[in-house]
């Protein structure tokens, strides 16, 4: 009987409360609203890309080569004269899933490893964060071009081994997170009220770290698409006729004075992305910051 | 709530008018091109940091520059005319069979520490060049010496088994197994190059690859300049010689080679006045250079071949129809004439076009009608049951953008689908030399005009040939038949003959012949582009009076 009551009541205070008013919050903040609306019409642009690009991706046309933009081709052509408009939508597709998969990863093996280390902490932290240690002192492209070798180029695993290095400082900010939350006199009711410590994890430790994981979340997809650029840069990630913004902008920048437009708007697809991210962030953790709520 | 951080924004006040200042400084101070102008100093655009300054381990391109400078073969080049010009061997005799060279040192050659240079010092440093513990990939030229080969190769470990005889203090004496036109343009060749031997041994034992003896404190070369400062990746330079034979006709004071990896900031760099020569230059900036009146740049066709190589051990490569099929579907013209800008000159066969003395036999032209013939025979039909295949190429932005065109050329005229792959030069490399991959790019430059330069390299065992390529008679023609023969319309006739057998059995398609591009001050004189692509500082001089090329001209 009594369990029941109390779950009735956590349930109760989480559905009213935490989202709904980080909804009313976030809605009041113009910026966010911008921006998570923004990278909305990105995803759904990228998703759509192949039944709405103006053009094929890969068929060139060497005789037009690299035209400004005009009527026919909006954005103009690359030198291998194929339409920009194309090449940025498919590579915001790669881009984007790039962005999102790996952070993805990078936030669920992070916060998992940073939240167990934190809570359990003694001897169980000491050799759990000795390995995220160990893990930094390899040098990450090391580290990636192992995994690459290893298992063979592929988009996927792309994806997965970028999220494989990128988590290491997540796990470090959540595990800070919670060894100062478990001194809270509300952690420790919820553990004198025999609470299993997976359910005060997930119930009371991650909401209330969310601030920094989101800031730093919206840090992580800039800094994982970039790295995906440079990384195909070097043959590693994704090649030809394949594209991404991050490979668009560096073929740019080579023939910038000549041809600037093969800079410009791949280069304005990113930022706006980031600056999307980075509203939407700051939006979302003053939306979400649970002692605010509280007062 | 907004605020202004008084004292951070008087920090970056502060930061902000320091910086302006230092940049109106510079406008101010004169450039590197006027200040050298004026002090007879050149300043080089030398590509990468150099990897060795000792001439029987190089091979790099900016180290072989500044071994042009700091060493002097027995004979040398010009310039303008590519003839061969008394090095540090005043004159040579060469027997009536053609296989015996006498070459006479110049009694006034000395090394820069004012020892006297003797036919024993290039004796001994060419059996240092060929020496098996030295690993020096250049050896190969000095082959057609008597016992060369077998000596490099560490079959006879004699050094008096080589036919490089001192006859007296300043003569030397070398012997050939077969007679060589090109041996004597050979004797002006890095590899070539006479050591210090007594410098060598004071810094380890002769045969390392590498010693502290290149330290600039530690240096002694022959050449027209001697190393005087050596910063990791600022600038290297070296000054005029005061003990070099004929240091009257050195007309520049010092030259400093700058390595600078990237074209672009090479550019900008020419562009600031601070070079007077480029290593390469851009080829988005060629057409805009192209059409300048009284343009800095200079193009010139360069003896070397661009090809892509096919590894005829991998399906469906090892089917010569497809190799053949691949041949005939590239438009060479079109890849030159769109991304390439006409900046190279469309080849389709090994040996670059206007060598001189030699013609290359027809080759396979572009006939996409034919390449579908052949794909339909090999039993890919429209491209029906192509298993794929990957094209590997070093990273850099010319490759790859032929790459790219390739991937769609085929796609369009064969329906077959390749991958491309990009790879560091070094993995590239160790790559190609596993055979582990189809198709790649790759570019052979020649160091002579002898055409068989460029089909040796595909004989049976060459380590250059990594395409799995092996024709009895093409091996025969060229290691047993071409050497001994003396008479030009013979050999060229045999080496016609293996040309026309490689390019039939296609693990090779020519793509082009190479342009070497610079962007060179006006006040440069005597640095002609050539077919060589090689700078002789000794013949170079700056115009005290020329303008400084900068932004637009001026």
């Amino acid at each position: 009987m009594t369990t029941d009551v109390i779950s009735d009541i956590t349930e109760a205070e989480q559905g009213s409360s935490l989202w709904h008013d980080a909804w009313l919050r976030l809605r009041k903040n113009k910026m966010a609203l911008f921006g998570g609306i923004t990278l909305l019409l990105f995803v759904i642009i990228a998703i759509l890309t192949p039944l709405i690009a103006p053009y094929s991706y890969e068929t060139q046309n060497l005789d037009l080569g690299a035209t400004p933009p005009s009527a026919a081709h909006w954005l103009g052509t690359d030198i291998f004269g194929r339409d920009l408009l194309t090449q940025v939508m498919y590579g915001g597709r790669i881009s984007l899933a790039v962005g999102f998969v790996a952070t993805s990863v990078a936030l669920v093996i992070g916060i998992t490893w940073g939240a167990i280390a934190g809570y359990v902490g003694g001897r169980v932290d000491a050799v759990m964060m000795r390995l995220v240690d160990i893990l930094y002192a390899l040098p990450f492209m090391i580290f990636i071009v192992l995994l690459m070798v290893v298992f063979g180029r592929n988009v996927l695993l792309l994806f997965l081994a970028i999220g494989a290095v990128e988590w290491l400082t997540m796990a470090r900010i959540m595990r800070s997170q919670v060894q100062q939350l478990r001194q809270q006199e509300f952690v420790e009711a919820a553990i004198s009220l025999g609470l299993p410590p997976h359910t005060i994890i997930r119930r009371h430790l991650i909401p209330n770290a969310l601030g920094p994981i989101i800031v730093y979340t919206t840090l992580t997809i800039p800094s994982v698409m970039l790295l995906e650029a440079f990384l195909s840069f070097l043959g590693l990630g994704i090649q030809p006729p394949q594209t991404s913004w991050g490979l668009l902008i560096s073929y740019g920048a080579e023939t910038m004075e000549e041809f600037p437009w093969l800079l410009i708007f791949p280069g304005l697809a990113l930022t706006l992305t980031l600056f999307s991210l980075n509203f939407l962030g700051d939006g979302l953790r003053d939306a979400l910051d649970v002692r605010r709520s509280k007062d | 709530m907004p605020h202004i951080d008084l004292k951070r924004t008087l920090w970056i006040g502060a930061l902000a008018s320091i910086f302006a200042l230092s940049l109106a400084a510079c406008g101010r101070g004169e450039s590197n091109v006027a200040a050298g102008n004026r002090e007879a100093v050149m300043h080089y655009g030398n590509g990468t940091e150099p990897q060795a300054l000792d001439p029987h381990v190089m091979t790099g391109s900016p180290d072989v520059n500044i071994a042009m400078a700091i060493f002097e073969g027995l004979v040398t080049r010009h310039p303008d005319t590519m003839a061969l010009v008394p090095g540090s061997a005043e004159r040579w005799e060469i027997s009536d069979d053609g296989k015996t060279y006498t070459f006479y040192i110049n009694p006034k050659a000395r090394w820069s520490n004012g020892d006297k240079l003797t036919a024993e010092d290039f004796a001994w440093s060419l059996r240092r060049s060929l020496h098996p513990d030295m690993g020096n990939q250049l050896a190969y030229v000095l082959f057609p010496i008597v016992g060369a080969r077998d000596y490099a190769n560490g079959k006879n470990r004699d050094p008096e088994s080589l036919a490089i005889v001192v006859l007296n203090e300043l003569t030397l004496q070398i012997k050939l197994d077969n007679p060589d036109p090109y041996f004597l343009g050979t004797m002006s060749v890095y590899a070539t190059y006479p050591v210090h031997r007594a410098t060598l041994e004071a810094h380890g034992k002769a045969t390392d690859r590498y010693t502290p003896w290149t330290k600039v404190e530690n240096f002694v070369g022959n050449g027209p300049f001697t190393l005087h400062e050596w910063k990791l990746n600022r600038r290297l330079v070296v000054t005029r010689s005061e003990t070099y034979w004929d240091k009257d006709k050195v007309k520049l004071n010092a030259v400093v080679f700058h390595p600078v990896e990237s074209e672009t900031a090479e550019e900008k760099m020419f562009r600031a006045g601070q070079l007077h020569f480029t290593a390469q230059v851009p080829l988005s900036k060629i057409p805009a250079y192209k059409a300048m009146e009284n343009s800095p740049y200079r193009q010139r066709k360069w003896q070397g071949t661009y090809f892509l190589q096919l590894n005829t051990n991998s399906p469906p490569l090892d089917n010569q129809l497809v190799r053949k099929a691949l041949a005939l579907a590239t438009d060479r013209k079109k890849i030159i004439n769109t991304v390439l800008r006409q900046t190279e000159i469309p080849n389709s066969v090994m040996v670059p076009a206007g060598t001189p003395e030699y013609r290359s036999p027809s080759s396979l032209a572009y006939d996409p009608e034919q390449a579908r013939a052949l794909m339909a025979e090999a039993g890919y039909p429209d491209g029906a049951g192509w298993p794929g295949m990957e094209f590997i190429f070093n990273t850099s932005e010319n490759h790859r953008k032929i790459a790219v065109v390739l991937q769609q050329m085929w796609k369009d005229e064969l329906n077959i689908d390749i991958t491309l792959a990009n790879q560091e030069w070094k993995v590239f490399l160790d790559t190609l030399n596993e055979g582990d991959y189809d198709l790649s790019r790759m570019g052979w430059i020649a160091d002579s005009l002898n055409p068989a330069t460029f089909l040796n390299i595909f004989t049976t065992d060459n380590g250059i040939n990594r395409t799995g390529f092996s024709n009895a008679r093409y091996d025969e023609i060229m290691l047993d038949l071409v050497p001994p023969t003396a008479d030009q319309g013979e050999r060229n006739a045999l080496m016609q003959e293996a040309e026309a057998i490689l390019l039939e059995a296609a693990p090779v398609i020519p793509l082009y012949t190479y342009n070497s591009k610079h962007l060179v001050q006006p006040s440069v004189k005597g640095a002609t582009p050539n077919v060589l692509d090689i700078q002789n500082f000794k013949f170079i001089s700056l115009n005290p009076d020329a303008p400084v090329w900068k932004d637009g001209g001026q």
